[in-house]
């Protein structure tokens, strides 16, 4: 009875696991989707076109106040790793495209911030809560992935950047 | 060949490949291999004298990485080679020739035209935006002709109308559309989107060839 009851429970919770992981989808592992968007300064990005880079993708949007925390750490980043081979690309999923312009000029980061119209790229990254950020290898790869963003992130975004530049 | 013949065969070049690829790895031999080989090749035999191989020649080794190496090169050109084949028993599955339109995209000079985007649209509908990096804008004026759509379409007559976004003469925005009327027959068909400089009137033209 005692081991019926214990190998019931293994299931359960064997189940539950699975349930928790089939809810928190991933693209850690795959190909980074490709994609073209286009940027503020009106030029035209392809995320294929950096293979051989390391790529840091943050998906934001205008109106969550951790995206606005977020910006200045990853232009930090950006202007220290740039050189070592880092690509930091902002991507706006705001609907209001004309007020997320607005809102990147004011923010003056010095890596490109790109726009998405359309609803591809949400699916494609699976993107859930504001903002997302992805870390691509030089073969293209998804490495990492986190959701939100608060106050000390961004060292554990520096260990796992270092961490892939030196690959 | 028929299409059952092309897959059958296909498959039973997977299967052969497959073994031999995991059995050899993906990585061609080291550089250093040599240098473990005449190691392996000189050491005493412990046991019978008479069964012992006879010493290898002294360009033996460097023989035998070379028969390796081109047996290496030759699997990679049978995978290249099987890649290919299954690309085009796929395009003929997804696009048979009798509903297939291609459409591709090439620029001559571009002095008056920098190209920024494409949106092509068949019987007013939208099946084709394309945003050009620099990067590919580039490579269409270097000669490059891009296949920029790739689709099914009944036998009949259908209008493709095609908008071309970006920076005309002096840097101004700029935005034409080109359109045409073609009949769909029963084979494959093949349209091209020109784009050329028209030098007496310092503007760009736009034109949609008809692939016979």
């Amino acid at each position: 009875m005692r081991r019926t009851l214990s190998v019931g429970s293994l299931i359960l919770s064997a189940t539950l696991a699975a349930s928790s992981i089939a809810a928190a989808p991933t693209i850690v592992g795959k190909d980074a989707p490709d994609f073209v968007l286009r940027g503020l300064d009106g030029r035209n990005l392809r995320l294929s076109e950096f293979r051989g880079q390391v790529v840091l993708v943050n998906f934001w949007t205008r109106s969550d106040g951790d995206s606005r925390q977020q910006m200045p750490a990853l232009d930090r980043i950006n202007i220290t790793y740039q050189r070592a081979g880092l690509v930091v690309l902002g991507v706006s999923v705001d609907d209001d495209l004309r007020r997320s312009k607005e809102f990147a000029a004011a923010m003056g980061v010095s890596y490109p911030i790109l726009f998405d119209t359309g609803s591809q790229i949400g699916k494609d990254y699976m993107l859930q809560k504001m903002p997302m950020t992805i870390l691509v290898d030089r073969a293209g790869v998804v490495r990492y992935s986190a959701v939100g963003f608060k106050r000390g992130d961004e060292r554990v975004y520096l260990d796992q950047i270092r961490e892939l530049l030196r690959e | 060949m028929n299409l059952k013949h092309r897959i059958a065969s296909i498959m039973v070049c997977g299967a052969l490949l497959s073994p031999a690829w995991m059995a050899m790895g993906d990585t061609p031999p080291p550089a250093t291999a040599p240098a473990a080989a005449p190691a392996a090749n000189t050491s005493p035999a412990s046991g019978n004298a008479a069964d012992a191989p006879a010493p290898p020649a002294p360009d033996a080794p460097s023989g035998e990485l070379k028969t390796l190496d081109q047996e290496v090169q030759g699997l990679k050109k049978d995978v290249v080679d099987l890649n290919k084949d299954l690309f085009v028993l796929q395009e003929e599955l997804l696009f048979p020739a009798n509903t297939q339109v291609a459409l591709y995209i090439s620029m001559d000079v571009g002095t008056f035209f920098a190209l920024d985007a494409v949106t092509v649209k068949i019987d007013n509908k939208e099946v084709k935006n394309y945003l050009y990096t620099a990067r590919e804008a580039d490579a269409l004026l270097k000669g490059g002709v891009q296949q920029i759509y790739l689709g099914n379409l009944k036998v009949g007559k259908h209008e493709l109308v095609a908008f071309f976004t970006g920076k005309g003469p002096v840097e101004r925005d700029y935005k034409r559309g080109a359109s045409i009327n073609f009949d769909k027959g029963v084979g494959a068909k093949y349209l091209e989107l020109k784009i050329t400089d028209r030098v007496p009137k310092h503007q760009p033209e736009f034109l949609i060839k008809d692939w016979e």
